[in-house]
């Protein structure tokens, strides 16, 4: 929907950095999910496929010359792409089904990416929802659209929230719904030499999906905001987490988290009966 | 609060770069003029089960920790706030606490704008120029991570 090219160009650095920064505990049975967004564990198994797929018909061209460089055998191959002589040729955004099932079908859905600009998504978004251009869509009455998704992944995330922010302050007494899951990105890399072996990347990615809605939503439903929590949140919250800090019936003392992770076993050990999960 | 868009300080730009903490060594805007310093962001709740991610933790020890409170500090819910940059890292560990729990725990995400301050202290104190302080906002994630209850 928007700009892109620039997505891509900016899906680049991102590889370049990750080629560039060691992970040194990454392993392929471990689902630790590195911090820019891509899951160790997953990629790693997707790799191998890919990888045997890919070099298959590579070695088969390649008698003539055996210098080639064919993709290194050893996880994580998705972090050293970019130091390989590979290119990335195209990368798309698998279907994903509708966070929020049930949503008339017509509802405006802002894809924020990460070159986009707020000013240009929030333009649109507020004349659509201020009912100025009148179009046909989900739910329109005189006062245009009901509903907006606003969805973005990896590095759109913080964007995506600004933009439902911001048209919530300016709308006003807007409901909102906030799902989070993985996003799978299919990227297809391409030999820069040669340009006879490719291969495809499966990566993970956090994505964010915020349903603004004039209507009431469902209170019940997991990630439910009502509107005008601006500043009632927190107090909100705590009366929340109040009633569970109760429940687990620990003192409130200023405990320091810095030293947990020296008494871990100690803590699992006496820990897992006080309360299983199931 | 106090305008800050005098002739002297037409070079800042209006969004500061995003930075979930304030602790960064001041950051010359006008290398002649001011001080862009940074505050703490406004003192929020801390509880047992609360965790605020920052940029600066190692990752996997920020979400050892929420593993360690959910599976062996006997929680049943635990939050997990981001702000700025580093919701995505907030979001990556709530989905990562997500994942490893074979889809048992589940996720309610709200989000909320934070307002951040900052000092803006003149360089050279016998110059023109008072301190000032300038406000923005900043968006944040609150992620509830919990096991569902049974019934």
């Amino acid at each position: 929907m928007f700009t892109a090219c620039g997505m891509v160009s900016g899906q680049n650095q991102y590889l370049t950095r990750d080629a560039v920064r060691p992970h040194p505990g990454l392993e392929v049975s471990r689902p630790i999910q590195m911090e820019n967004g891509v899951t160790a564990g997953t990629c790693s198994v997707y790799h191998d496929q890919t990888y045997s797929n890919a070099s298959q018909p590579a070695a088969v061209n390649n008698v003539s010359n055996p210098l080639k460089p064919m993709p290194l055998p050893v996880p994580p191959p998705a972090l050293k792409l970019g130091q390989e002589g590979f290119k990335k040729v195209c990368r798309t955004e698998e279907d994903s089904p509708c966070p929020f099932p049930g949503l008339a079908s017509g509802v405006l859905e802002m894809r924020v990416k990460e070159g986009s600009k707020i000013r240009n998504l929030m333009g649109f978004a507020m004349a659509r929802m201020q009912g100025e251009m009148g179009v046909s869509g989900g739910g329109v009455s005189g006062g245009g659209l009901r509903q907006v998704v606003f969805t973005g992944s990896g590095r759109a995330v913080t964007k995506t929230i600004t933009c439902a922010e911001i048209m919530k302050r300016k709308v006003g007494s807007l409901h909102q719904l906030t799902k989070l899951r993985y996003k799978v990105v299919k990227e297809v890399w391409e030999s820069s030499e040669g340009g006879t072996s490719e291969m495809t990347v499966h990566r993970t990615v956090p994505s964010i999906s915020i349903l603004l809605s004039k209507d009431p939503l469902d209170p019940q439903e997991p990630g439910y905001q009502p509107p005008e929590t601006l500043s009632a949140l927190w107090e909100e919250r705590e009366g929340v987490k109040s009633a569970s800090q109760t429940a687990c019936k620990r003192p409130l003392g200023p405990l320091p988290y810095s030293s947990f992770p020296h008494c871990k076993r100690v803590c699992l050990g006496e820990g897992v009966s006080v309360n299983p999960p199931h | 609060m106090t305008d800050p868009r005098n002739p002297g300080m037409s070079s800042i730009p209006q969004t500061a770069p995003v930075h979930t903490d304030s602790t960064s060594p001041a950051v010359e805007m006008d290398p002649v003029e001011y001080t862009l310093r940074k505050r703490l962001p406004r003192k929020l709740p801390k509880r047992r089960n609360d965790v605020y991610v920052n940029m600066k933790t190692d990752f996997r020890a920020q979400l050892a920790r929420c593993q360690k409170l959910l599976e062996g500090g006997g929680h049943r819910e635990i939050c997990v706030h981001g702000l700025g940059l580093a919701i995505n890292r907030a979001i990556n560990i709530a989905l990562q606490l997500q994942a490893g729990s074979q889809g048992v725990l589940q996720l309610a995400a709200n989000t909320s704008t934070v307002e951040l301050v900052d000092d803006l202290e003149p360089e050279d104190p016998d110059e023109a120029g008072e301190p000032m302080t300038r406000t923005r906002n900043n968006s944040a994630i609150h992620i509830k991570v919990f096991y569902p209850d049974p019934q």
